[in-house]
């Protein structure tokens, strides 16, 4: 049962909700329970042609030539959809909000980069007729070295994925192989730390599986549109990103979402949308394609795959005074939405604790493995996964229990968090305190008077002494533009000097807005609300 | 090519059109066929279906258990005649499929499936099948040694010796997701106890190599003995012995080599 503790969070909560804490009815039980609810696949339309595709046998190959020829005289074949034939065959998600360069084409055209990357697309009349014809395609691969691991993908030698990304990590602010965090000086504190604790981490991906897999079915409308049944759980996304593939205007889709069969971050991708009313432009006809289960398994993309390394430093009476992070993640052989995931990785470091000196340096890594995509919490679930891990080991390493180890590194309001900004509305110290009472786990009364209200700020509000580090300037591309730098390029001011206040002096005011001027926007480098 | 579906009265039909095409499969419970179906399998063309009821029937009554092959994993868990089969009944799939799902298919599941074979072959069973010169019986090691070869064969029912008492039968499955997950491996054994001694020990294993096998090391090693300390710590050891498991994406070769013993210590010993 939800329990607002009104003695800690007083005013966080306005008492006369009329939601929260109730047992509402959601909205769409009715139809789940009654078997009404309604999905995508539900359309039959008639004249209904199907579409399935040719996925490529191997992780990584040179497409050395692709014969159709007798695929297209098999029976009951409408249409061939070949790579020529999708009007922008380059595309990547996150390219909707300007982060980062189209890197994978809808069908795979000179090479293959992970296995079971689409080729050819068949419209048949019946899923069978697809399935025969696409037993009557011949590939000639001339298979290329593949690399499966992110550190091996990052070795010098290693195989190119993705020419787009030659180096094989996303480029991040045009510059840098990965994303950064800097916060005091973290070597100096680990040398000066009373213990150091390094480990390393390793998360493998998941499968969303969801119950309903991933499909759409698109049909000609009048006036030259088209409706679109999806899956999507993304719908006005898969919108934009049609029209751009598409290369049409985003007014000719008129999309149907419904029930979204499970997606938990997996139907976010606009795997089907776009071939589905590509065939269905080519033929004039409805187009339904939908994945199958053993395709959502295997093709369908995960989340990734994350390997951590962190190294802290901590001091007898418990403080851990340094945290250094070497994080990742495995983006498969293209972006999707990993980029991200590796920044909000960056955003969420140390985790909840006030820790002096932090350096972050994540990697999103190209690899033939299966593209990997959003999932609950990515880019931040593994990651706590680690540094909740570490806590517990540097807790014993210190002789000290786990749980007043948090309560002791927890923010508190007032503090600076690695990224300069005030910490505030924390409540971790409360939630350790409640978790502790309900387990009937013993803390000492000095912890249990511990308060994320009291103790925050001051010392623990400084911005220490960074350590500038010297790059190369920025020479990428303008293509690759962010939302960090709507300005053009060439006026684009270098990073202010670090000008941290003296320790002892008293909290720093909230940082001004940011330097670029432009107005935050979306949930990739969103702002939280105050 | 549209796929066919061809309903038959009669077993000696259903069996005549299925040896006499090579893309026929019979439909029991539709649990494998229809999932190769689905996923797009162009080497099924033709669907062969009996309704002849003698493949649903279950008998009980004499020494020996039949068990038609059209019988259902639900039907087997409402028999209390078949208590002792519950075990491996109740470790297929979820309810759906147990409704669906039926002994005679079992025979054909690849692994990590057939986990009911496995306790079919611990029971010594023998498979009945319809042929083209008519109705014979396989005994079950032979049938699925042959098993790539007999998708044009009927089976009809699957037959064994009743056990003496129901404690000499134990079954143990190991799986990631419980109870339904396919299996690491799956672990059956008869046991039967002639005054304090094991006579007659048979020891089956699913997923320690392409089909069902016996564990003969192991049965060597508790024939004629009691079942103490020492001589399951003999028949564990012995466990790996002649198996070739593989690597799949449940476990590894490797990790169904280690656990074997383990698991076999268990179900011998009776810990849970």
């Amino acid at each position: 049962m939800l329990e607002l503790r009104k003695d800690l969070f007083a005013d966080e909560r306005d008492d006369n909700l009329k939601e929260i804490g109730k047992g509402t009815q959601r909205q769409d039980m009715l139809g789940h329970v009654t078997g009404t609810s309604p999905y995508f696949d539900d359309h039959k339309l008639q004249g209904m042609l199907h579409l399935k595709v040719v996925r490529s046998e191997h992780s990584h190959a040179r497409l050395r030539r692709v014969d159709t020829s007798e695929a297209e005289r098999s029976q009951g074949v409408r249409r061939i959809i070949r790579g020529s034939d999708v009007p922008h065959n380059l595309n990547t998600l996150l390219s909707l909000i300007n982060f980062g360069k189209d890197d994978e084409p809808s069908l795979a055209v000179d090479k293959v980069r992970y296995k079971g990357e689409p080729i050819v697309a068949i419209v048949a009349d019946s899923p069978r007729e697809a399935f025969e014809a696409i037993a009557k395609v011949k590939i000639d691969y001339e298979p290329l070295p593949a690399v499966f691991d992110v550190e091996d993908a990052l070795k010098p030698g290693a195989p190119v994925v993705n020419e787009v990304y030659p180096k094989n990590t996303f480029t991040y602010h045009e510059t840098y192989d990965r994303q950064q965090l800097r916060f005091g000086d973290v070597d100096r504190a680990l040398a000066s730390a009373d213990h150091v604790l390094e480990q390393r981490y390793q998360m493998s991906p998941i499968e969303h599986a969801p119950t309903e897999t991933n499909g759409s079915i698109a049909a000609p409308d009048t006036n030259g549109r088209y409706i679109v049944y999806t899956s999507t759980q993304a719908l006005f996304f898969s919108v934009d990103t049609c029209a751009k593939i598409l290369d049409v205007p985003s007014n000719t889709f008129h999309f149907i979402g419904g029930t979204v069969g499970g997606g938990f971050g997996g139907k976010v991708d606009t795997l089907t949308e776009p071939l589905c009313i590509l065939g269905a432009m080519l033929t004039g006809r409805p187009v339904r394609y939908v994945f199958g289960r053993e395709e959502e398994m295997q093709y369908g993309p995960p989340r990734g795959a994350e390997r951590i390394y962190i190294k802290d430093g901590v001091m007898r009476d418990g403080r851990v005074v340094a945290r250094k992070v070497r994080a990742y993640f495995d983006s498969g052989a293209y972006t999707r939405l990993s980029s991200y995931a590796a920044v909000k990785c960056a955003a969420h470091l140390p985790g909840p604790y006030t820790i002096p000196n932090v350096y972050g340096d994540i990697y999103c890594v190209f690899t033939n493995r299966t593209p990997a995509t959003a999932m609950r919490g990515f880019g931040v679930t593994a990651m706590d996964f680690a540094i909740e891990c570490q806590m517990d080991k540097l807790a014993h390493l210190v002789g000290m229990d786990p749980m007043e180890f948090r309560i002791l590194n927890s923010y508190r309001d007032g503090d600076m968090k690695a990224h300069r900004r005030e910490a505030k509305n924390t409540a971790l110290i409360e939630c350790v305190q409640v978790a502790a009472e309900k387990a009937k786990w013993p803390l000492r009364d000095e912890f249990k008077r511990m308060s994320s209200r009291k103790d925050g700020g001051g010392i623990r509000a400084a911005v220490t002494l960074t350590p500038r580090e010297t790059h190369a300037p920025p020479a990428a591309a303008l293509q690759q533009r962010t939302t960090y730098d709507r300005a053009p390029a060439a006026t684009r001011e270098p990073p202010p000097p670090p000008s941290p206040p003296p320790p002892s002096s008293p909290p720093t005011p909230r940082p001004n807005a940011p330097a670029h001027g432009a107005a935050r926007f979306s949930s990739v480098f969103g702002t939280r609300r105050r | 090519m549209p796929v066919t579906v061809k309903t038959f009265t009669s077993t000696n039909e259903a069996a005549a059109a299925l040896s006499s095409d090579r893309s026929a499969r019979y439909l029991g419970g539709g649990t494998l066929v229809m999932r190769a179906l689905n996923e797009g399998d162009i080497s099924i063309s033709t669907v062969v279906r009996a309704s002849d009821h003698a493949l649903t029937r279950i008998d009980t009554g004499g020494s020996r258990i039949t068990l038609g092959a059209g019988v259902t994993y639900a039907r087997i868990l409402a028999d209390r005649d078949l208590g002792f089969l519950h075990a491996p009944a109740r470790s297929i799939g979820g309810p759906a499929v147990r409704n669906m799902g039926t002994v005679g298919g079992n025979l054909f599941a690849p692994n990590p499936y057939g986990d009911f074979t496995v306790a079919m072959l611990a029971l010594d069973a023998v498979v009945s099948v319809q042929g083209g010169l008519g109705s014979r019986e396989v005994p079950i090691e032979e049938f699925l040694q042959s098993r790539d070869r007999q998708a044009g064969t009927l089976v009809l029912a699957i037959s064994f010796a009743k056990p003496g008492n129901a404690e000499a039968f134990r079954y143990r499955k190991i799986a990631r997701i419980k109870p339904k997950g396919g299996a690491v491996i799956t672990l059956a054994a008869y046991l039967p106890v002639n005054g304090s001694r094991i006579v007659g020990a048979r020891v089956a294993l699913g997923s320690m190599a392409p089909t069902p096998i016996r564990a003969r090391a192991a049965e060597r090693a508790l024939e004629g003995r009691s079942l103490d300390a020492s001589t399951i710590d003999a028949a564990a050891a012995a466990a790996v012995e002649g198996t070739s498991p593989s690597d799949s994406a449940i476990a590894s070769a490797w990790y169904r080599r280690e656990i074997v013993s383990v698991h076999l210590k268990r179900l011998l010993s009776g810990q849970e």
